[in-house]
């Protein structure tokens, strides 16, 4: 069965997403020893590149959504499922950090389509897991998404791109701000509606996703390219004072939600 | 600056509980195996069902990390779980031998 990895890389004005999932494909390439397509636009292209993906999908992105920091062109992940090559796809965000060959484990799961359900984050040993709102469910992760070419992976495809049309309602529905559109929150009310509005764990991957968050800092411990050994710095507050506290960590894959972090550790 | 320095630098100090936690999801997660048409965790309670099962029935039926049963045969079952526990709880031993002296 042919297998391979997608990443949606579309630049806004500022970060260079296309910079992010060449990055990200190298590692996938090293670690997880698969092929990488890329959905993209025109404009993101850089002109100079010595990195050649699978295959290079361009569409016309939405940029039609915002973040604090600007433009955040996320929308248009239900395209996946169409332009997908591969028979079995792990569709990736850009800044997740392989650094193993983990992943490959999804592909012995017996289901059409998994996602991650339960996030852990560094240096939080008790946060607690995301909601859409307080009347609302507990949020799954579009992170990292394991999908077949099946009709029920179609339909939740589908239902996704439903979701993102209407996601003022749902936002209305379920309590939470619709001001900026979050693919997890429309991967985790279209998994519910296709599953008959019940929560199906069969569909959820069996490990926790590991988040870095905002509030730390992370070092590579040493300059190879495939480096997988890294140094978390967080500043702890205590009574009113910061006290610095660091882990070691690695051989271990995670997503980090500070894309100039993440760009300083591809540099 | 490399790292040393940096951790020199910024006073910064080990903090264990959070890297009990990373090597619990690290590791926990290398314990999951999907074997016999059903996934697994190579965990004390399946080992323990396991090993007594296999000495009264060659197949026995469980339920799976899904909570889906499966006709498994508990000999091979026991033997593949054991070994990744073991290997698992070797590795997942060794790099807390590393950090737990930091400071």
């Amino acid at each position: 069965m042919k297998r391979g990895v997608l990443l949606f890389a579309h630049n806004s004005p500022k970060y260079n997403y296309y910079k992010m999932a060449e990055a990200t494909a190298k590692r996938i390439n090293h670690f997880l020893d698969l092929p990488v397509t890329i959905i993209t636009d025109t404009d993101s292209i850089p002109e100079n590149t010595t990195y050649t993906f699978d295959n290079v999908i361009k569409v016309v992105p939405d940029k039609n959504n915002r973040r604090d920091w600007g433009v955040w062109i996320n929308k248009g992940r239900y395209q996946a499922f169409e332009f997908s090559p591969y028979e079995e796809t792990i569709l990736l965000d850009t800044d997740y950090l392989v650094n193993s060959n983990k992943l490959n484990t999804l592909f012995k799961l017996d289901t059409d389509f998994c996602c991650h359900a339960k996030t852990s984050f560094f240096m939080h040993p008790d946060a607690a897991q995301e909601v859409l709102s307080v009347y609302s469910f507990e949020t799954l992760w579009a992170t990292v998404v394991k999908f077949q070419k099946t009709k029920r992976a179609q339909q939740i495809f589908e239902c996704l791109k439903m979701v993102q049309n209407n996601f003022d309602h749902y936002a209305n529905i379920h309590g939470f701000i619709a001001g900026t559109f979050r693919n997890d929150y429309a991967l985790t009310l279209a998994l519910r509606i296709v599953n008959g509005h019940t929560s199906t764990p069969v569909d959820f991957i069996p490990w926790n996703l590991m988040h870095a968050g905002k509030d730390v800092r992370i070092f590579s411990n040493n300059k190879n390219e495939y480096n997988t050994e890294y140094t978390i710095l967080f500043d702890n507050w205590q009574k009113g004072k910061i006290r610095k506290d660091y882990i070691q960590i690695r051989d271990m894959d995670f997503h980090v939600m500070n894309k100039d972090n993440f760009l300083e550790l591809i540099e | 600056m490399d790292t040393v320095t940096l951790l020199s630098e910024a006073k910064a100090r080990f903090n264990h509980n959070s890297a009990k936690v990373y090597l619990k999801e690290k590791y926990e997660s290398k314990l999951i195996v999907a074997e016999q048409e059903g996934l697994w965790k190579a965990d004390h309670s399946t080992l323990n069902f396991l090993y007594n099962a296999h000495h009264v029935q060659e197949e026995v039926v469980l339920m799976d990390t899904f909570n889906n049963p499966v006709k498994v045969n508990a000999l091979e079952l026991y033997k593949k779980l054991m070994q990744v526990y073991n290997d698992v709880m070797k590795e997942w031993h060794d790099e807390w031998q590393e950090l737990k002296g930091k400071r």
